[in-house]
């Protein structure tokens, strides 16, 4: 049936680029990732003031751009408290775990495909395995435990509830989270993130014809990232600050961060999957622009991000639980069999 | 560099093992299991099986495991210890049944996996391990054990809401339409022990965190 090869190293298998380009490649993908969020925190703070009609941050340096610099300089050198009640080991791990997840599930995002630079074929992202985005997922599903050992080892009740309710709302909107890309790989043919950009290269975006699919994305996109409205394991007002409450300084600006590199790595996702990633319609674009089209892209949906935020209130928790299990599942169930069948029988 | 993540992954492996049944606290016990198993899909990786690999992760460390975390936060709490250790009757059945296990693999590597040991390595072809390869084969050849065990697990997931219920001293209803079920129209059938009925009926979110804070045991210290 297939040639069986033998005995090839680690190392040649799915991977063509020299070592240094990978170093290279890793080192700017995670430091366009690390500049990304404080640009994130300065536009929400400055965005949520427009919206809620004041100025936001204007202090430190030019139009208080300089603020999110101030807020993690003082994060980072503040005390590295715990609680008495709290399990020293795991209340250290949890953060560890929250941002290590969130980069390593950013490396997938594709800004590009392999572009020649001095003669060096070198693919415009950190991986793309042939999983594609189960990768995401499955990173996503380690993410967990930063959210649930940190609740969990502060101690406090506040910060176990919070992570309780972090943990229900992800399992329950993974699973619709998933259904909705199910319908996208399925038309595209393909797990691999380039190859579905590609693929919308040529048949169009996908954000028309898996509409239902995209909203759904979306949607469930907003719970796993615990923003609002669905920030109930963080929701100050019943909960103090969730799983996050008992944690200060360095550790709560890696839980932080962790938070907006999500939201980063779902606005990448949904650009990717549904919104033609690098590809402009209509125009045969350069290879350079590529990331920056990307960039734009996640950009906007940033926006969108920050915009529900300012708008829509917070769910209730029985709201959450049943419009998650009792809407968007059956909806996104009935949206990838119904792709299934329009794919077989449009083939 | 194979060798060093397997090295890695290996201790991982068995460290995850012996911690899951040698630790005292349950929660620590499901800490080590969720370990054991993403040392496991790294070991799937070096085999090239790349999609059981994010499989692994996705379902048993991402789904599985965080159900065990979930009720074992809730009713296990530290505190609580695991069963008494074993009587002399019950060490004699779990040895007998190690050993059976062990001559199963034993016989098992011998008949089939020796194949594979050796410096070289074992041959595979460019499209294992990849999903449209996993997919082929469990649509053609494998479809029947797929089909077979989709119905067993469905079956599995229907037997668990009857015990449940039985357990919990409700008839079961035979009234019930998918429809209602759907709409969340149960009130007719009374059911005062369905998860989350508590949260449903609870007044004050404030009284609601506390009755939830006091079986999660946290106060209790």
């Amino acid at each position: 049936m297939n040639e069986v090869v033998l005995n090839m190293p680690l190392a040649l298998v799915g991977y063509y680029e020299p070592w240094w380009v990978q170093i290279l490649k890793a080192v700017i993908i995670f430091a366009v990732g690390l500049q990304l969020v404080p640009m994130v925190l300065i536009v929400e703070r400055k965005l949520l003031g427009r919206f809620q009609h004041r100025v936001g941050p204007n202090r430190v340096g030019p139009f208080g751009m300089l603020q999110p610099i101030a807020d993690i300089l003082k994060l980072l050198t503040k005390e590295d408290f715990r609680p008495r009640t709290s399990v020293g080991f795991i209340f250290a791990l949890a953060p560890i775990i929250s941002m290590v997840t969130a980069i390593a599930a950013w490396a997938i995002i594709p800004f590009s495909n392999t572009q020649d630079i001095f003669g060096t074929e070198v693919g415009f992202y950190g991986v793309d395995p042939s999983v594609g985005v189960l990768y995401a997922f499955a990173f996503g599903a380690i993410a967990f435990y930063g959210l649930m050992l940190g609740g969990w080892a502060s101690g406090s009740k506040y910060s176990f509830l919070g992570a309780m309710r972090a943990a229900a709302q992800l399992i329950s909107y993974e699973v619709s989270q998933g259904l909705a890309l199910v319908g996208v790989i399925m038309m595209a043919g393909t797990l691999s993130l380039t190859e579905v950009v590609e693929a919308q290269q040529a048949e169009g975006w996908y954000v028309f014809p898996q509409i239902v699919g995209f909203i759904i994305f979306v949607i469930a996109g907003f719970a796993e990232t615990n923003r609002a409205p669905f920030d109930l394991p963080e929701a100050d007002a019943e909960l103090v600050g969730g799983y996050s409450t008992e944690y200060g300084g360095g550790r709560f600006a890696s839980f932080f961060f962790a938070e907006y590199l999500n939201v980063l790595v779902i606005s990448g996702l949904t650009v990717t999957m549904f919104l033609g990633g690098w590809d402009i319609p209509f125009w045969d674009e350069p290879g350079w622009i590529h990331p920056f089209v990307v960039l734009f892209k996640i950009s906007l949906f940033v926006f969108f991000f920050i915009w529900v935020r300012a708008t829509l209130p917070r769910l209730r928790y029985d709201q959450l639980m049943s419009f998650g299990w009792k809407i968007l599942l059956p909806l996104a169930t009935v949206n990838a069999l119904v792709t299934a069948i329009l794919v077989v029988v449009i083939d | 560099m194979a060798e060093v993540v397997f090295i890695f992954a290996s201790i991982g492996v068995i460290a995850g093992a012996i911690g899951t049944i040698a630790l005292r606290n349950p929660f620590y016990s499901v800490l080590a299991l969720v370990s054991h198993l993403l040392a496991l899909a790294a070991l799937f990786l070096l085999l090239r099986a790349e999609f059981l690999a994010a499989a692994q992760v996705v379902v048993y460390a991402g789904a599985v495991m965080v159900l065990y975390v979930f009720v074992v936060a809730y009713i296990g709490g530290d505190k609580a210890a695991l069963a008494a250790p074993a009587g002399g009757r019950l060490k004699v059945i779990s040895a007998l049944f190690a050993t059976v296990l062990l001559v199963e693999l034993c016989i098992a590597m011998v008949g089939s996996g020796l194949t594979v040991l050796g410096t070289q390595g074992t041959g595979f072809f460019p499209a294992f391990g990849t999903p449209e390869e996993i997919g082929r084969l469990l649509l053609t050849k494998f479809l029947l054990a797929f089909e077979v065990t989709s119905m067993l697990l469905l079956i599995a997931a229907v037997g668990a809401v009857v015990l449940a219920r039985r357990r919990a001293g409700l008839e079961v209803p035979g009234h019930l339409s998918v429809g209602e079920l759907v709409r969340g129209e149960f009130d007719h059938v009374n059911l005062p022990g369905r998860p989350g009925a508590e949260l449903d009926k609870g007044t004050a979110s404030g009284a609601r965190l506390e009755t939830q804070a006091e079986n999660a045991g946290l106060p209790r210290g």
